[in-house]
């Protein structure tokens, strides 16, 4: 196994103990509802296999689950971002051939085209795992703040892992 | 063959999408959690470790105020075991007895303590995870309280740990009254907010003001007759209806669940013994 391997497995572990230890526990002012382990999707290399990418997502989703006894909810939402994370990376990296590194950060993409991309990847999973959980309360007020407000958290959030994720010989460029 | 097989390698992710795409469906359509497994549950092995360690720690930090509603109930306990004193003194006197029996209804409850390791209230269905389990005598269908009020059923029994249907999931349905009231109504969770639920399906004669507590029927033997459970915040009745649907706030903080009673009722396999659906038996 590649030292890459590793810290992903190691950033898969950590973000999935966070999620669900500490970041499952917390609703602030019953609307945002941090999704912080989707961050390991967000960040694995653009030059892995779409198979590889959905069973990580698959599986990542299908713990967490477990985890939080939502029985499918991440699950689904995960294999779907999965699934969209190639077009969405399209929608701001027009030639992912060209980057210098294979895992999408702010010094390979540029910091506005990654921010947009974590964005959107955040944006979609909220809006689908809110969306799936509808289907037994549906009260579209609501659903719309707990996206919307989940999204501003989980991004926030994750803006603050990627300052410590980066390592200092990208910070200096 | 080969063309075929191009095909099939070309569209592979596609047929992998659909393929998790369909297990998280199944997994999503089997929410019943009547039907869940206990590998896929939080009280699983791995799962319930790793909140067993987190629980070492992080069950201090409320201490404080699960402390006060201790001191509070152990008051209101103080005070009701005097008010009762006082009434069998009474009874002594008018009969002139040196000793009374109890009421042997009390006795067939036990309560088992228990820690609660994981809980969500931010979910639509939420669960908890408690750290006793089948062989410390748990089973399923048991009640459970705190010392407020009531907490959830215990649903699945793993070795160890057991997972509660907490009373904010909709699978979970009450039969609770307004305390000193005859009538009873089903209490329900309507997934809005943490700290309320509703109580519905009350007959329209039932008599109610705003702030009464409302407590458990005791029409089933998960919980005793007069589990503390909320107070009515407001009550309404649909037009055509014949019920009444009333907000009760929960005594129950589910934010600071630490330990818990689990009540197991002596008299459980007899109720259901008789509560049996007789066959129906050819009277020629």
């Amino acid at each position: 196994m590649s030292k890459t391997t590793v810290q992903f497995i190691l950033l898969g572990v950590i973000l999935v103990l966070a999620q669900v230890i500490v970041f499952n526990h917390i609703c602030l002012f019953n609307v945002a509802v941090p999704m912080v382990f989707i961050y390991l999707i967000v960040r694995l290399p653009i030059t892995l296999s779409v198979n590889w990418l959905l069973t990580i997502s698959f599986v990542l989703g299908l713990i967490v689950d477990i985890f939080s006894d939502t029985y499918g909810m991440n699950t689904l939402a995960c294999t779907v971002l999965a699934m969209a994370r190639k077009p969405i990376l399209r929608l701001y990296v027009p030639r992912e051939e060209d980057l210098p590194r294979p895992e999408p950060s702010m010094y390979t993409l540029g910091t506005a085209s990654y921010l947009k991309y974590l964005l959107t990847m955040i944006l979609l999973y909220c809006a689908l795992i809110f969306l799936i959980e509808a289907f037994t309360f549906f009260n579209p007020i609501r659903l719309l703040l707990l996206i919307v407000f989940s999204t501003i958290l989980s991004m926030a959030i994750m803006v603050g892992i990627d300052s410590f994720m980066t390592p200092r010989s990208e910070k200096r460029l | 063959m080969s063309e075929l097989l191009k095909f099939f390698v070309k569209y592979s992710s596609w047929f992998l999408f659909v393929l998790y795409l369909v297990a998280g469906l199944a997994l999503l359509f089997s929410r019943n959690p009547y039907q869940h497994h206990v590998y896929l549950s939080s009280a699983n092995v791995v799962a319930s470790g790793v909140y067993r360690a987190t629980n070492n720690i992080t069950s201090y930090f409320s201490l404080r105020d699960i402390n006060e509603d201790l001191q509070r109930r152990n008051s209101d306990l103080e005070l009701e075991i005097y008010k009762l004193q006082d009434v069998i003194r009474k009874y002594q006197e008018k009969v002139h007895a040196d000793t009374m029996t109890t009421d042997p209804a009390l006795s067939r409850y036990q309560f088992l303590i228990a820690h609660v390791i994981n809980n969500s209230i931010n979910h639509s269905h939420n669960y908890i995870t408690i750290e006793k389990g089948r062989l410390d005598g748990i089973e399923p269908e048991m009640g459970v309280i705190d010392q407020n009020g009531i907490v959830g059923i215990v649903n699945i029994v793993g070795d160890h740990t057991a997972r509660l249907i907490s009373v904010l999931n909709p699978y979970l349905r009450l039969s609770c009254k307004v305390k000193g009231e005859a009538q009873v109504g089903s209490l329900v969770w309507d997934g809005r907010d943490p700290g309320e639920a509703i109580l519905e399906e009350l007959p329209k004669h039932a008599k109610f003001a705003k702030g009464d507590t409302v407590v458990t029927s005791g029409y089933s033997s998960v919980f005793p007759e007069g589990v503390p459970v909320g107070t009515i915040v407001s009550g309404s009745r649909d037009r055509e209806d014949n019920f009444y649907t009333l907000r009760i706030k929960l005594f129950t903080d589910f934010s600071t669940l630490s330990t818990v009673r689990v009540i197991r009722d002596s008299m459980k396999d007899e109720l259901k013994e008789v509560e049996k659906e007789p066959e129906i038996k050819n009277v020629n």
